[in-house]
């Protein structure tokens, strides 16, 4: 019996499009690790995974997937990740990268779509730029806990937002702008850790992997390339911003096309690289049994120098 | 589709020589059997190929198709080189020239104007044309022999990026690049239509 069996209105073809897509995952807490383990339910295939932290006590309010044995020996988010996936998808092709996003940007230029589940509007406007940059479709999620103030207790509040290349960003729709990021930079190094808890995570990173699918295998025809959704957690709603009516179909003045690609892009000097390095397949990899000298031979080898 | 190839103007040449220096290369760099076989990934957002597609459908007063220009920027990445396609520039009407036994034929100054984006806007340049219909499209005999004609001469201007020719179906696409003047065309791996719905293909049919 086939185990996508139940999601087959998402169409014929849909496990193997799902298979043949990677998505990228920067932030695996409280966020991104609800959001890893819905694709390795639904059978995404490729994955590079972005987190530089380990798992401590104060995730394991929020972290699916982690344990506190994990906590014992200080498991990395992304090893939680990669555990959870393998669980589902043995065979998945997974990219670890347990460090910051900026120092791996080739493997993330490879996927299809990457989903950020950051704390910082810094870090997500970085994020933005890249993904339009390479033509790749962004999708922020993002939860906070507000105080009300006059003894009225908290608001949960968040936001899910899908930016395509060519259509509106999230400078466009006000999510970020000047006096965001200022105000955060001087907070730097004083915020502290912010209130984070699991379910609103879980329906902020429920309703991104509902974008996600919508974008790669679409169940219905009304889809749309802009998308932001606000979160009320203490009416438990999740509606339309007016936003998204306002700038459907526009076009995004931010990211002009003119700066897409890599400006010091030169075929040659890439040519050269891999010329020198060889096969790209061969990048990296321990010599295979077939290749590999038997050990008389390493030991005449080794005598002889 | 066809091209004037005979007919460039001294002012393509002269800026072929300006173009074609690059202290950082090798003298001898450039040569096909140094060329490792390279993956390309083509990406053109959603919007852009519609608006292609309607521009191609549009009639000319004697060609009996339309013709324009891709013009991308370029990246690598783990695989090889993204091609990532920035707008669309169509041949202007006045630069087809009449020519009965083919789709279409550009003049000398179509292919002037996208070696002129190619040289003063850093920008690859790819030939598009459509051959309507649904399903992974071929290129012609023809498409393929001017292709060899007029595409590996952006390299003189911009030897520092890849260029190539793409033919359209109504869903779809294929393409072939070159990576050096002397060298043979190759094909492009793989297309990704990049908004909603995103969907991508390769040589080997629908994923």
């Amino acid at each position: 019996m086939d185990r996508f069996e139940r999601q087959s209105f998402l169409g014929p073809n849909s496990t193997k499009v799902l298979r043949n897509s990677t998505v990228g995952l920067i932030g695996l807490g409280g966020g991104g690790s609800h959001e890893v383990q819905q694709m390795a339910h639904l059978g995404v295939g490729g994955y590079v995974l972005v987190d530089p932290d380990t798992i401590d006590w104060t995730n394991t309010n929020r972290l699916v997937g982690g344990t506190l044995g994990d906590v014992e020996c200080k498991r990395p988010k992304v090893h939680i990740a990669e555990r959870v996936i393998r669980g589902l998808q043995p065979d998945a092709r997974i990219k670890v990268v347990q460090g910051c996003w900026e120092t791996e940007l080739e493997e993330l230029k490879r996927c299809d779509i990457i989903l950020g589940a950051v704390d910082s509007y810094v870090a997500r406007d970085q994020i933005e730029r890249f993904c339009r940059r390479f033509l790749i479709p962004y999708i922020d999620i993002g939860m906070d806990v507000l105080a009300l103030g006059d003894d009225q207790g908290y608001l949960i509040s968040g936001q899910v937002i899908l930016s395509s290349p060519g259509g509106p960003c999230l400078w466009c729709c006000g999510f970020l702008d000047e006096e965001k990021l200022s105000k955060e930079a001087a907070k730097y190094g004083g915020a502290g850790g912010r209130p984070q808890v699991v379910w609103p995570n879980g329906v902020l990173a429920s309703t991104a992997v509902g974008l996600l699918v919508q974008l790669i295998c679409p169940w219905h025809s009304r889809t749309t390339d802009f998308t932001y959704l606000v979160y009320d957690g203490n009416r438990g709603t999740v509606t339309p911003s007016p936003w998204m009516a306002a700038l459907q179909n526009r076009s995004c003045p931010h990211f002009p096309a003119s700066e897409v690609g890599d400006p010091g892009f030169d075929v040659r000097t890439l040519n050269a690289k891999r010329t020198a390095k060889g096969p790209s397949n061969s990048i990296g990899s321990p010599p295979s049994a077939a290749t590999r000298p038997i050990w008389w031979r390493r030991m005449l080898s080794f005598e002889r120098k | 589709m066809d091209a004037a190839h005979g007919l460039r103007t001294n002012m393509v040449d002269a800026l072929l020589e300006r173009g074609a220096s690059n202290p950082s290369v090798a003298p001898n760099f450039g040569r096909s059997s140094e060329i490792c076989a390279m993956r390309v990934r083509f990406k053109i957002p959603v919007r852009l190929l519609a608006e292609i597609r309607e521009d191609l459908r549009r009639p000319h007063r004697f060609a009996h198709e339309r013709v324009g220009f891709i013009v991308a920027g370029l990246a690598s990445y783990t695989d090889g080189v993204l091609v990532l396609a920035r707008a669309y520039r169509p041949v202007d009407d006045g630069d087809y020239l009449h020519a009965p036994s083919v789709g279409a034929m550009m003049g000398p100054d179509a292919i002037r104007k996208a070696q002129e984006f190619a040289l003063f806007k850093g920008e690859a340049i790819f030939h598009v044309h459509s051959h309507g219909g649904s399903g992974l499209p071929g290129f012609s005999g023809v498409d393929l022999r001017e292709n060899a004609k007029f595409v590996p001469d952006f390299l003189k201007v911009a030897p520092q990026y890849i260029h190539g020719a793409i033919v359209l179906s109504d869903d779809s696409a294929t393409g072939q690049f070159w990576q050096s003047r002397s060298g043979r065309p190759e094909t492009i791996d793989g297309f990704v239509e990049v908004g909603s719905p995103l969907r991508k293909w390769g040589r080997h049919g629908q994923v």
